[in-house]
């Protein structure tokens, strides 16, 4: 009955924390966000470390004035990428009043859609789907990143120009491109219609999609089909672990062809995985990595080895950086609204993000900018490769420079 | 042809690495009929510890075997701490405490490794394949498939020829009868899980070094379910056999199926064979037939 | 259902009296008291957090309430429950999004409150699918055979091939003001609440009074040993199915009436943790009784939120501390479980009916 005692000895230390919760909220001057972030789930992988980034990132503004005076307060819960817990968590950020919502993955962000349009509560996820850019639909979802289907667009226009010239059947045939990803993970699948639209303007032979797991082991049997189309360039849309397998069977079964890789597949741990197989793979990035060389990237390191001591550097990711990218964005508008007087949900987005133009965040990123019609923040992508297990800058491709006519109609896919 | 060749390879070698899980899965529920939902996490436990040995330096079979050393430590702990206590209870209590485990396991790997991925530097197994005519095998997948049969042997060699083997084979059979011929039940169970507990190390080693190890690699603790039903909960040729099984029919599934029903089938596909399998036998290929009397 | 005793002095007459559901006036008393608390304080003095809470406990009670039913009263181990939740909410959501309702319907508020009896019914019948090879298999065997149908049904069926109907991806995003019971819409933490506890009730009456039934009697019969059910005449796969079927159909219900709770509902509703869980559920609260379901549910629900708030506070002074805390909470949440097994292998409903039996003779017990 010992455990009785305890469990109730644990009941009532919880009640006490609610109490204290409850009353210590009393300060006038704060400004309430939530975080929702998953250190436990499926996605902790790159997900403990962009919540990290998170609240690093908030100590930073705080350090430096707050929202022009005004300190803000961070709620930050691990929802173990439960949509269903992301839900409950919403309505108890909601209960508290937080004015903006830093959100996670895809499967939160998705869900929440409606209803954070419902109760203009502007919800800042991790999640780079391109249909989150039409402000007609989701008006406030937001984030500090060029999108996934510009990123892939990206990608294939930059291997297009740089690594077909030099290819050996280049202006002979037409080349082949194909995709592999996790058909129905909404991550993966979200620049899909986009990369193929691309290949077709770009004069690519496509061929038959692969499903790859997230979890995969084991991918022979996708890249032997694969083999038989013979592509030049694949696609793939995974997350790192079951792209580092899928480009290593590739490796393997020498299937010749160049490999781009979506945002989440492509960082600090894919040449540690993939090791030789890796070179020469080249993705979109919305930041700079780590530690690389930007305006504000000392600010990331600093605040890193000062709250997280304890987490060893070289196991920092290019995630830190991209949740600091949200966060000052997020910094920028609520600084934007306030100054505007007007610090609701609907004055953070209208008066706040809406308002930016060209605005740079010095993390490596494009410059920002939001309109009222259009949330995509940048028509121009840095795309980088992988060589000798390093990070290196292939080329900026501006996609609503070259296709003038077409980026307008490329919102929200 | 060539095709489907390779398929089949590749279906044996990764069907390896599922045999080596799946024996773990066998050993435990042969020995003392629990149905062990915490074996993904196991494996987990086993891969970190070499891993962690690995990278300080020690040279990768000696940190495999510390791990094996620690592994039946752990093993003989988590017998005694917590199955212990639950002999004689319903079968669904003692799963449930094995789900708990899980959580246990998992919350203790988060929180003494961290959820990032981490991964073997430098790489174990050269990433060049090995090339047999047209065929092609990775070298993890070879040694994993070398280390189960190993094992395979081992352990039917163990179960035949060893007093404990037999002790073990006994108490499965009929728990009264072994304690009144004196077996201690309760060592059985203890060494059932210490050697559980190693069998996961060793997979879960393999697999860290397929793709690098973080807290999804214990979802494959799921996945070698079919193996062991299909062949049999108690039977460890069984395992073994079933984890090839299902290991080429994945593969086949994932080579001639995923055209027509795109996306998924080579997941799937053990589950549903497992269902319908079950139909026609439902005591997997080599499992004891139990029978009841009112 | 007499588990517990009656006051001295009362006596039944009929057998109306036997059967009757609140047998004293001090049960009816209490009875009128807790639907007073149900229907009115609780709904007065919580606050929308609260009341989302609750509306989590009455999910999980009907989730339960099919597993306790399959695993207390009828001895069918299942872990792949979930599933059939997924299946009742995703035919709720598409037959409200897809289908051309008549007009006069979505008008009188109907469409939703059919759709989750089509919702009930298709989950029961698909249940009933994956109940098949317990005619042949048992034990572990049919753990696993159930495993395989949150397997195929949630990550193959509905995952590959359910979602990607109207292009939507993965999600499928309820537009507010679609659920619609009647004239009200369903669209705060209050009207849900009220519904649940609605759909709580009925579903609760429903399966006490099939359990006092010929079927219920069956069940506790196969449960107990199925070779001897049959030997006294029990069609013992028929009653299964049956019991499938009644589990699936609460699980349906459940589903259904879930997503009037959700914004969207996706495939991630239902993982198969979701279907440990409600195993958990009823192993904590008590195998074989209703209460049980009951009690499991609000008491995990609760222990998990308050395990969150205890989290909160902590942020602020120790953002280290936050990270493992939640490894230390996840790691203790998994000990606990193994430590209810273990100390309370009865559950808590054991303990509601010692308390009960306690001071039935208070003061004077032995």
């Amino acid at each position: 009955m010992r455990v009785k005692s305890a469990l109730k000895g644990l009941c009532l230390l919880c009640c006490l924390w609610i109490c204290f919760v409850g009353t210590g909220q009393s300060q006038a001057e704060t400004i309430k966000l939530g975080a929702l972030n998953d250190m436990t789930g499926a996605t902790s992988d790159v997900g403990k470390d962009y919540a990290m980034g998170i609240a690093e990132a908030i100590h930073y503004v705080n350090d430096n004035g707050g929202v022009n005076g005004k300190e803000i307060k961070l709620y930050q819960f691990d929802y173990g990428y439960r949509v269903p817990e992301a839900l409950t968590k919403y309505k108890l950020f909601k209960r508290m009043d937080c004015l903006a919502i830093l959100g996670w993955g895809t499967g939160d962000t998705e869900a929440l859609s409606p209803t954070v349009t419902k109760d203009k509560i502007p919800y800042v996820s991790a999640s780079y789907s391109g249909h989150l850019t039409d402000p007609k639909k989701t008006p406030y979802n937001l984030f500090a990143a060029t999108d996934y289907s510009s990123n892939a667009r990206a990608t294939l226009t930059a291997w297009f120009d740089v690594r077909w010239p030099k290819h050996p059947d280049f202006g002979k045939r037409k080349p082949r491109f194909a995709c592999s990803y996790m058909f129905v993970h909404p991550y993966c699948s979200a620049p899909i219609k986009a990369i193929k639209d691309q290949a077709e303007i770009l004069g690519f032979d496509i061929g038959p999609d692969q499903d790859v797991s997230l979890f995969a082991i084991d991918t022979k049997s996708q890249n032997l089909s694969l083999k038989s189309f013979k592509p030049d360039v694949v696609w793939h849309g995974n997350t790192t672990m079951s792209v580092s397998a899928t480009i290593r069977d590739a490796y393997s079964l020498d299937l010749g062809a160049d490999h781009i890789v979506n945002l989440w597949g492509f960082d600090e741990n894919l040449p540690r995985l993939a090791g030789k197989a890796a070179e020469g793979v080249m993705a979109a990035t919305v930041c700079a990595f780590y530690g690389e060389e930007t305006p504000m990237m000392k600010h990331v390191v600093d605040y890193a080895k000062k709250y997280n001591a304890g987490v060893p550097q070289e196991k920092r990711l290019i995630r830190t950086v991209q949740a600091w990218s949200n966060v000052m964005a997020l910094w920028e508008a609520l600084k934007r609204a306030d100054k505007a007087g007007d610090l609701t949900g609907e004055g953070v987005l209208k008066k706040g993000f809406e308002t930016m133009s060209e605005f740079e965040l010095g993390l490596g990123g494009a410059p920002l900018t939001y309109q009222a019609t259009d949330h995509r923040v940048s028509g121009e992508v840095p795309v980088y490769e992988i060589k000798n297990g390093k990070f290196q800058l292939v080329k900026r491709v501006n996609l609503k420079e070259r296709w003038a006519d077409k980026w307008d109609g490329w919102k929200g896919w | 042809m060539e095709l489907l060749l390779m398929t089949i390879t590749t279906g044996i070698m990764v069907g390896g690495i599922y045999a080596l899980v799946a024996l773990g899965w066998v050993l435990i529920y042969k020995c003392s009929g629990v149905l062990n939902l915490a074996m993904g996490e196991m494996t987990l436990i086993g891969a970190y510890v070499s891993l962690s040995f690995y990278s300080m330096g020690i040279p990768f079979v000696l940190a495999l075997l510390i791990s094996l050393v620690i592994g039946f430590v752990l093993g003989i702990l988590t017998e005694r701490i917590f199955l212990d206590k639950l002999i004689g209870e319903p079968v669904l209590t003692v799963i449930m405490v094995t789900v708990g485990l899980s959580f246990f396991f998992k919350g203790t790997v988060e929180f003494i490794w961290g959820t990032d991925t981490q991964v073997f530097t430098p790489a174990v197994f050269s990433i060049e394949p090995i090339r047999i005519g047209s065929l092609v095998i990775g070298r993890v997948y070879l040694w994993s498939f070398i280390a189960a049969i190993i094992l395979l042997f081992i352990f039917m060699a163990f179960f035949k020829y060893t007093r404990w083997g037999l002790a073990m084979q006994a108490t499965a059979d009929d728990e009264m009868a072994a304690l009144s011929i004196g077996i201690s039940a309760r060592f059985v169970y203890a060494a059932a899980w210490a050697i559980a507990f190693m069998a996961a190390g060793v997979g879960g080693t393999l697999l860290g070094n397929i793709n690098g190890l973080n807290i999804s690699v214990g979802y494959l603790g799921l996945l070698v379910l079919p193996a062991v039903v299909l062949g049999g909960l108690n039977s460890v040729p069984g395992a073994i056999v079933g984890g090839i099984i299902i290991g080429i029919l994945q593969n086949l599934c994932g080579a001639y199926l995923d055209q027509y029903f795109p996306g998924g089938v080579k997941e799937i596909a053990p589950f549903a064979f497992m269902a319908i399998f079950l139909l026609f036998k439902p005591y997997g290929l080599w499992g004891w037939e139990r029978i009841e009397r009112v | 259902m007499s588990t517990s005793f009656l006051p001295c002095g009362t006596y039944h007459e009929n057998y109306g009296q036997d059967h009757a559901w609140w047998q004293t006036r001090f049960v009816r008393g209490k009875m009128i008291l807790l639907f007073l608390i149900l229907f009115g304080l609780i709904p007065w003095l919580a606050d929308s957090y609260w009341l989302s809470v609750c509306n989590q406990i009455g999910y999980t009670v009907l989730g339960a309430l099919g597993v306790q039913l399959l695993i207390g009263f009828c001895g069918q181990v299942t872990l792949g429950h979930a599933a059939f939740l997924a299946v009742g909410a995703y035919t709720s959501t598409l037959l409200i999004l897809e289908l051309p309702w008549p007009a006069f319907l979505l008008d009188w508020g109907l469409a939703y409150p059919i759709s989750i009896l089509a919702a009930a019914v298709i989950a029961g019948l698909w249940s009933v699918l994956f109940g098949l090879p317990s005619a042949k298999v048992k034990g572990f065997y049919l753990i696993l055979t159930t495993m395989a149908a949150q397997f195929i049904t949630v990550d193959f069926i509905i995952t590959q091939y359910i979602s990607q109907i109207g292009g939507r991806g993965q999600a499928f995003s309820l537009p507010p003001g679609t659920i619609k019971v009647g004239p009200w819409v369903i669209d705060d933490d209050l009207k849900v609440y009220m519904m649940m506890l609605v759909l709580v009730i009925i579903s609760v009456m429903g399966v006490v009074n099939l359990l006092r039934s010929r079927v219920g009697r069956a069940w506790v019969a196969i449960r107990d040993n199925d070779i001897s059910a049959e030997v006294m005449g029990i069609h013992v796969i028929k009653y299964k199915l049956y019991a499938f079927f009644v589990a699936g159909f609460i699980g349906g219900l459940a589903g259904a009436f879930w997503i009037s709770n959700l914004a969207a509902i996706s495939p991630e509703h239902f993982p198969w943790f979701w279907s440990l869980w409600l195993v958990g559920v009823i192993l904590i609260g008590g195998v074989g009784s209703i209460h049980g379901a009951i009690f499991g549910s609000v008491f995990m629900v609760v222990v998990m939120e308050l395990l969150q708030f205890a989290v909160m506070p902590l942020a602020d002074t120790y953002p280290k501390l936050l990270m493992d805390f939640l490894f230390i909470k996840e790691a203790v949440f998994g000990l606990a479980i193994c430590a209810f097994m273990i100390f309370e292998p009865n559950g808590l409903s054991y303990r509601w009916w010692q308390m009960k039996n306690y001071f039935n003779l208070w003061p004077f017990s032995y």
